[in-house]
């Protein structure tokens, strides 16, 4: 196994991601519209409840985070569902990729959307409402990393359901990102939750990213450490999903879905 | 403990090799078996045909060699690797072509190929630049793959099946719905690419005029067990079908008639004519025209030699 063949079957999903966004309009209008729209949404929203300072920081930064979340989620979660929808499957698993080169190169360009989408984010926040969201540059870029990570996560889970359920799990391409930061805290602090589903949030690196980054603007955080706890989360959750998605693989491979989606 | 995975190429003689492969489809309510113990041998360096009617287990079985698929039971070995343990080896080696011409819509000529190229982490371009030049596609090197029509994109897919300069290749079906010239030209393509590199081509086709031009063996598959093997003259005299000989006449002969006359294997009654498939015309023709004639006038006689296209009927009944 050589190294640099490694890089380049990764790159290959990366370039693939980058030709098809370049293409589409679709995927042009999901990394700068969608996320304008709900910022300003929530912006007005805030004005209009005459929110503090730190509020309005506090509502913005779950506003960003998840349209970041959402614009890079889509690149990995994507990354079956072109080839399902094109019915090429089959040629794509003909070749000696693993699931790594899948996940990583696709993700690649979801780091990158989702940090243009940040930029612009940071600029309209900037202008339209003046709440400055950016923190010193090290802590910025380790919570972004963080919010990438957790992309990646739900791209995960979303090529394993696919995998598993087939066409039927499209919808999760869209949906999970919502799913995860309501439960995460994406308007309010999680320690208002139910006790059940507030467990369930500190089982999710998200949440600890979103608190770590909040912390800059004063408030409290459930953990001592955030970021730690959530960097160990994510690399423990990517295990586990890496693991699911190759069972998930293998599963496809015994019944027939693979060749199914190429028909 | 390491795996040695240096390909020593005196080692094996058969490109594959299937031993009682079966594959059950099974879901929460029904079990459905798609091939019942398969036991095939591909040689290297050949063009091995694989033909069967729709839904015969072709696919499946092609799909099981690709790696795409795993096998309920049996053991399939692909230029000397297990299917099962060594799928990431078999597909550094092999690549398939389907008739199914799909390929990502948004991306150009190029770009596939190139995607591809990477996929096997290639890195010359020039692969790229000449698989492009040789499938004919200068012309459409920058036109998106759902602008394509459809010969060009069935040259895309088989250019994009020889771009990890495969030992292996499985095309499935590479001609399926292509106009008779398109048709030819990839044929001759499929053929021109196998005797310059060498390689062995596992086909699939319900054209058996193609099956006869490109295979040299073939194996015939019929509701997932293989039921006839060999060379396209062995084909046909394991069935001992040598000849047709075909009689038009408005005469009305009992169906029993011919059941046990001799070198006669079958008859066919068609509006106006019958059918006989024999052992040898100069043996049997005069026989059969003067029983055909005690029942009406005979007003034409044709004879050819039996093609693949009567041994597969015969075969897929």
């Amino acid at each position: 196994m050589s190294l640099r063949n490694e890089i380049y079957k990764t790159l290959g999903f990366t370039y693939r991601n980058f030709i098809i966004t370049r293409r589409n309009f679709f995927t042009i209008f999901e990394t700068l519209f969608w996320p304008v729209i709900g910022l300003i949404s929530v912006g007005l929203m805030s004005v209009y409840l005459e929110l503090s300072k730190e509020q309005f920081a506090f509502i913005l930064i779950g506003a960003v985070t998840l349209s970041i979340l959402q614009v890079s989620q889509l690149d990995v979660a994507y990354v079956l569902l072109f080839d399902i929808w094109s019915k090429s499957v089959r040629y794509t698993f003909v070749t000696p990729i693993s699931a790594w080169n899948m996940i990583l190169g696709s993700w690649l360009f979801g780091v990158f959307r989702g940090f243009v989408a940040f930029l612009i984010l940071f600029v309209a926040s900037e202008v339209l409402f003046r709440v400055n969201i950016l923190i010193s540059l090290p802590w910025l870029l380790l919570f972004l990393f963080g919010v990438f990570l957790s992309a990646m996560i739900i791209g995960v889970i979303t090529c394993s359901l696919l995998l598993i359920f087939g066409y039927r799990a499209e919808i999760f391409a869209w949906t999970l990102s919502a799913i995860f930061m309501l439960v995460c805290g994406i308007y309010y602090p999680v320690s208002m939750l139910p006790e059940v589903i507030r467990a369930l949030s500190y089982a999710i690196p998200l949440t600890h990213f979103l608190e770590f980054y909040r912390g800059f603007y004063g408030f409290k955080t459930s953990f001592e450490n955030p970021l730690l706890i959530g960097y160990m989360l994510s690399f423990f959750a990517l295990a586990v999903l890496v693991a699911l998605y190759l069972w998930a693989f293998e599963r496809a491979r015994r019944r027939g879905t693979i060749t199914q989606f190429s028909e | 403990m390491v795996r040695d995975f240096k390909l020593d190429k005196t080692r094996f003689v058969d490109a594959v090799k299937c031993n009682d492969v079966w594959m059950i489809y099974k879901s929460l309510l029904s079990e459905k078996v798609a091939l019942k113990g398969i036991n095939l041998r591909v040689p290297k360096g050949e063009i091995f045909g694989l033909l069967g009617p729709n839904g015969a287990g072709k696919t499946t079985l092609v799909s099981i060699m690709a790696t795409l698929l795993r096998q309920t039971r049996g053991e399939v070995e692909v230029l000397g690797f297990d299917s099962l343990k060594d799928a990431k080896e078999i597909r550094k080696r092999i690549n398939i072509a389907s008739g199914n011409p799909n390929l990502i819509w948004s991306l150009t000529v190029y770009e596939n190929l190139r995607y591809y190229a990477m996929l096997y982490g290639i890195r010359d371009r020039r692969i790229v630049e000449n698989l492009i030049k040789d499938f004919e596609l200068e012309e459409f090197r920058n036109v998106e793959f759902n602008r394509l029509s459809t010969g060009n994109k069935q040259k895309l897919i088989l250019a994009r099946a020889f771009i990890n300069n495969p030992e292996l290749v499985f095309l499935d079906e590479p001609t399926k719905g292509l106009d008779p010239p398109i048709a030819k030209r990839l044929r001759e393509k499929i053929r021109t690419m196998q005797r310059e590199r060498g390689i062995t081509v596992v086909l699939t086709t319900h054209y058996m005029s193609e099956a006869e031009m490109l295979c040299k063996k073939i194996a015939f598959i019929n509701h997932g067990e293989i039921v006839a093997e060999g060379t396209k003259e062995e084909l046909k005299q394991m069935l001992r079908m040598r000849d047709k000989i075909t009689i038009e006449t408005d005469a009305e002969i009992p169906e029993q008639k011919f059941q046990n006359f001799e070198g006669v294997f079958m008859v066919e009654r068609n509006e106006n004519s019958y059918t006989f498939y024999v052992d040898s015309v100069e043996k049997r023709l005069w026989d059969i025209a003067k029983e055909v004639a005690n029942y009406g006038r005979i007003r034409n006689v044709t004879v050819r030699e039996v093609d693949l296209e009567d041994v597969f009927n015969e075969l897929a009944k």
